[in-house]
C-alpha cells in the first residue's frame, strides 16, 4: 500500500483559535481524527483544539516499577536475612521499622526509573498518524499534519488559506533521531 | 477658604502608584522565535572571560579536588587532621553541605511545579542543574572519606568471606538508597523537561552540537501524544520528588540521630536537616541566578527582580523555621539536663571555636531577618547576592558546629579533643566547590538554562483583565 501524502498547516502561535478552527473544518471535509495530527512548541490541551484525548501508558508502567522495586525491597529485608541469618541476643531478624527505610526507597526508585523507562518507550515505538515535521514549530508555530484523498486538496487549500495558514505540501517524513 | 481647599484635596481619593506589569516576565511576552534567539545566543556566547574562569575552574579541580585526593590515598588519611576523638570532621561537613544545597533545587522547582506558582518558571533548570552537580560534589565524599577508596566495595553487603554479614537495613545502605535514588530522579526530572528545548536546539545548531542535540532530543516534533506522555511523567516526577527529597535528608540526619552522640541522639534532627538543607539551598539557588544574570547573555530579560523578591520571601520564611527548629532542639536538649549535653552546649557557645557557634546565628538568623523583610533589599539583586553567600557560610558553620565540634566533648572528659582540619581536608573541600562551579559554567554553554517553552506556555496564560478602574493579572489554566 503506498504511503499517505501528507500536508502540513503552520499557524502562528497567535493563531490557535484559527488551527482550532482548521481542525474543525478537515473534519467538516471528512477528514478523520486519525489522519490528522497536531504539532506543537507548547503543550495545548486536547480541548482547546478540539481533539480526542491521548492516551498514554505511563502510569501503569510507573505502578509496574513501584511494585517491582517494593519487591525487591521486600527480598533484601526479608529475604537476605532468612538466607544468613545472624541472630543477636533478643534483636529481631527482620525488624520492621528499619525495612520501611529500604521500602521507601525502592520503591520510589522503581517508580521514577520505570516513569522514565516508560517515556522512552513510547517514544521510541511507532506511532500512527500523519507525520512530519517543520523546524518552526519549535519556534512557537502549530503544525497541523493531516492526510485526505488528492481530490480534496483544492478545497482544503482554499478553506485553510482563508484561516491564515501556511500550508506545506506533500511533507516528508524527516530522520530527527538515530 | 484657604483652609476649606486644604480640606477638599485632603478628601481626595489617593491615587496609587501602580506598578508597570511589564516588570513581571509573565507580562512582558516576546515571539517564541525571538526568546529562542536570546537562548541561543546565550548558549554559544563565549567570551574571553569565560574561557579563563573555565579553564582555572578546570585546574582548581585538578590540583585541589583530584591533586590533594591523589595525595592522601598515596601517602594515608593519617595526612588529614582527622584523630581520636573526631573522625568525621571537614570531609563529612562539607558532604552533608553539598547534599543540602542539592535538596533545594529539584525541591524548589517541584514544589512550585505541583502548587503552579507561575515566577518559576524561568528559573526551574537552573535549580534543578543545582541538585545534579551538588549531588554530584557531594556523592565523592563517601569514597573521599574512606580513606582506602580502592577497597570501596568492601562495604556492599553482599555475601562474601570478609565477615561483614549480609545486612541490607543499616544506616550505610539508606544512605546509599537515598542518595542514588535522589541522583537519578533529579537527573532524569532535570533531563525530561529538557528535551523540548534540545529540540529547538537541535533545529537550529549545525555540526557536534547539531549530532548531541539530536541524540538527546529523542527525536521529539511536539506532538500531543509526546506533549501528553511529559505531562504526564513530569506529573509524576513532580510528585514523588518531594517524599524522596524529604527522605534522603532526613537519613543524611539519621546518620547522627541513630548514634547515642551526646548532642545528635535527638528525634527533631530529621526536619531540622530538611529546613536547613532548603534555606541553605534556595540561597544558592538565588546566587547563581544572580551569577547567571549579570554573566549570560539576555539573561536580564528572563531572571528578573521579582525572582528574586518572591525568593527573598521564601528565604525569610525557611530563616525562621530555622531558628524554630535550632531553638526547639537545643531548648529541649538543655532542659533535659544531661550532663554531657550540657557540656556540648556550653562549649559551642563558650568554648574556643565559639565563632563558629555565632557566625551560625549572625548568618542564619540575624542577617536574614534584619534585611530581608524590606522589599527594596528582596528587589536588588546585588544585596540577594551577598545575603545568600552569607546564609550559606551560616549553614556550613551549622554544620561544622554539629559535627567535629560536637564529636571533640563527648561522655569522657579524658577523650575530649579539638579538631583542627589539615592543608588537605580543606583543599578538598574547595576542590569540590571548585568542581561544582566548573560543572555548571560547562552545562551553561551545552543545555538551554532557561525552559523556553514553559516560559511561553506561563506568558500565553498570563492576561492583564480590567476590574472596575484597575487592570488585574488573571492567569487561565491551559492544562486541563
Amino acid at each position: 500500500m503506498a504511503a499517505k501524502v501528507v500536508h502540513l498547516a503552520l499557524f502562528k502561535e497567535e493563531q490557535i483559535d484559527h488551527a482550532a478552527e482548521a481542525i474543525g473544518r478537515l473534519h467538516e471535509l471528512g477528514i478523520s481524527d486519525q489522519d490528522i495530527s497536531v504539532i506543537s512548541g507548547i503543550p495545548y490541551s486536547e480541548r482547546i483544539l478540539g481533539r480526542p484525548m491521548s492516551w498514554t501508558n505511563i502510569g501503569r508502567i510507573g505502578l509496574a516499577g513501584a511494585v517491582l522495586g517494593f519487591l525487591v525491597a521486600a527480598f533484601l529485608n526479608f529475604g537476605t536475612p532468612l538466607l544468613y541469618p545472624i541472630r543477636v541476643a533478643a534483636m529481631g531478624l527482620t525488624p520492621i521499622p528499619t525495612a520501611i527505610v529500604v521500602t521507601f526507597e525502592l520503591t520510589m526508585l522503581g517508580l521514577l526509573i520505570s516513569t522514565f523507562i516508560g517515556v522512552f518507550v513510547e517514544t521510541i515505538s511507532p506511532s500512527f498518524g500523519p507525520k512530519g515535521y517543520h523546524p518552526k514549530i519549535s519556534d512557537g508555530h502549530i503544525g497541523i499534519l493531516f492526510s485526505g484523498p488528492a481530490q480534496l486538496d483544492e478545497k482544503i487549500h482554499t478553506s485553510l488559506s482563508e484561516l491564515g495558514a501556511e500550508l506545506v505540501h506533500e511533507v516528508e517524513e524527516e530522520k530527527l533521531w538515530l | 477658604m484657604a483652609a476649606e481647599t486644604e480640606l477638599m484635596q485632603a478628601a481626595k481619593p489617593v491615587e496609587h502608584a501602580e506598578e508597570d506589569p511589564r516588570e513581571h516576565l509573565m507580562f512582558d511576552p516576546r515571539p517564541r522565535e525571538e526568546m529562542n534567539r536570546m537562548i541561543m545566543e546565550a548558549m554559544t556566547t563565549t567570551t574571553r572571560r569565560y574561557w579563563i574562569w573555565l579553564i582555572g575552574l578546570g585546574l582548581a579541580v585538578a590540583v585541589l579536588l583530584f591533586g590533594a585526593w591523589g595525595n592522601m590515598i598515596l601517602t594515608g588519611i593519617g595526612i588529614a587532621g582527622l584523630r581520636r576523638p573526631v573522625f568525621w570532621g571537614v570531609f563529612i561537613v562539607t558532604f552533608v553541605f553539598w547534599i543540602g544545597i542539592s535538596h533545594a533545587g529539584t525541591f524548589v522547582s517541584a514544589i512550585l511545579r505541583v502548587f503552579k506558582a507561575e515566577f518559576r518558571r524561568p528559573f526551574t533548570r537552573a535549580a534543578e542543574l543545582m541538585t545534579t552537580f551538588g549531588l554530584a560534589a557531594g556523592a565523592l565524599y563517601p569514597l573521599i572519606h574512606l580513606g582506602r577508596v580502592w577497597v570501596f566495595y568492601w562495604m556492599i553487603p553482599y555475601p562474601n568471606a570478609r565477615w561483614l554479614w549480609p545486612n541490607f537495613r543499616s544506616p550505610l545502605v539508606w544512605d546509599f538508597l537515598a542518595i542514588t535514588t535522589y541522583l537519578l530522579s533529579s537527573t532524569i526530572y532535570l533531563y525530561l523537561p529538557l528535551v523540548p528545548d534540545l529540540a529547538m536546539a537541535r533545529d537550529r545548531t549545525k555540526g557536534w552540537r547539531h549530532t548531541i542535540y539530536k541524540i538527546l532530543a529523542l527525536g521529539w516534533r511536539g506532538t500531543e501524544a509526546e506533549w501528553h506522555r511529559l505531562r504526564k511523567a513530569i506529573g509524576i516526577f513532580a510528585f514523588a520528588i518531594i517524599p524522596v527529597m524529604f527522605s534522603v535528608h532526613t537519613i543524611v540526619s539519621w546518620d547522627f540521630a541513630v548514634g547515642m552522640v551526646a548532642g545528635w541522639h535527638s528525634t527533631i534532627f530529621g526536619p531540622y536537616f530538611i529546613v536547613g538543607a532548603i534555606l541553605s539551598g534556595v540561597a544558592a539557588v538565588v546566587t547563581i541566578l544572580y551569577v547567571l544574570r549579570s554573566t549570560m547573555k539576555h539573561f536580564d530579560y528572563f531572571i528578573r527582580v521579582e525572582h528574586f523578591d518572591a525568593l527573598g520571601k521564601l528565604l525569610l520564611v525557611f530563616s525562621m523555621a530555622w531558628a524554630y527548629f535550632f531553638f526547639n532542639e537545643y531548648l529541649v536538649s538543655w532542659y533535659g539536663g544531661d550532663a554531657a549535653i550540657k557540656q556540648v552546649l556550653t562549649l559551642h557557645a563558650t568554648g574556643p571555636a565559639a565563632w563558629v557557634w555565632y557566625t551560625m546565628l549572625i548568618c542564619n538568623i540575624a542577617i536574614p531577618w534584619l534585611t530581608l523583610w524590606n522589599k527594596t533589599i528582596r528587589r536588588t539583586p546585588w544585596a540577594m547576592f551577598i545575603i545568600t553567600l552569607l546564609i550559606n557560610v551560616g549553614m556550613y558553620a551549622e554544620r561544622y558546629t554539629i559535627i567535629p565540634l560536637t564529636l571533640g566533648h563527648q561522655r569522657s572528659p579524658f577523650d575530649w579533643g579539638i579538631y583542627n582540619p589539615r592543608l588537605t581536608e580543606i583543599s578538598i573541600a574547595l576542590g569540590t566547590l571548585c568542581l561544582f562551579m566548573f560543572l555548571y559554567l560547562l552545562a551553561s554553554r551545552l543545555i538551554p538554562l532557561v525552559p523556553v517553552w514553559e516560559v511561553q506556555e506561563g506568558q500565553m496564560a498570563h492576561r492583564l483583565r480590567k476590574v472596575g478602574k484597575a487592570r488585574m493579572p488573571s492567569v487561565t489554566e491551559l492544562e486541563e
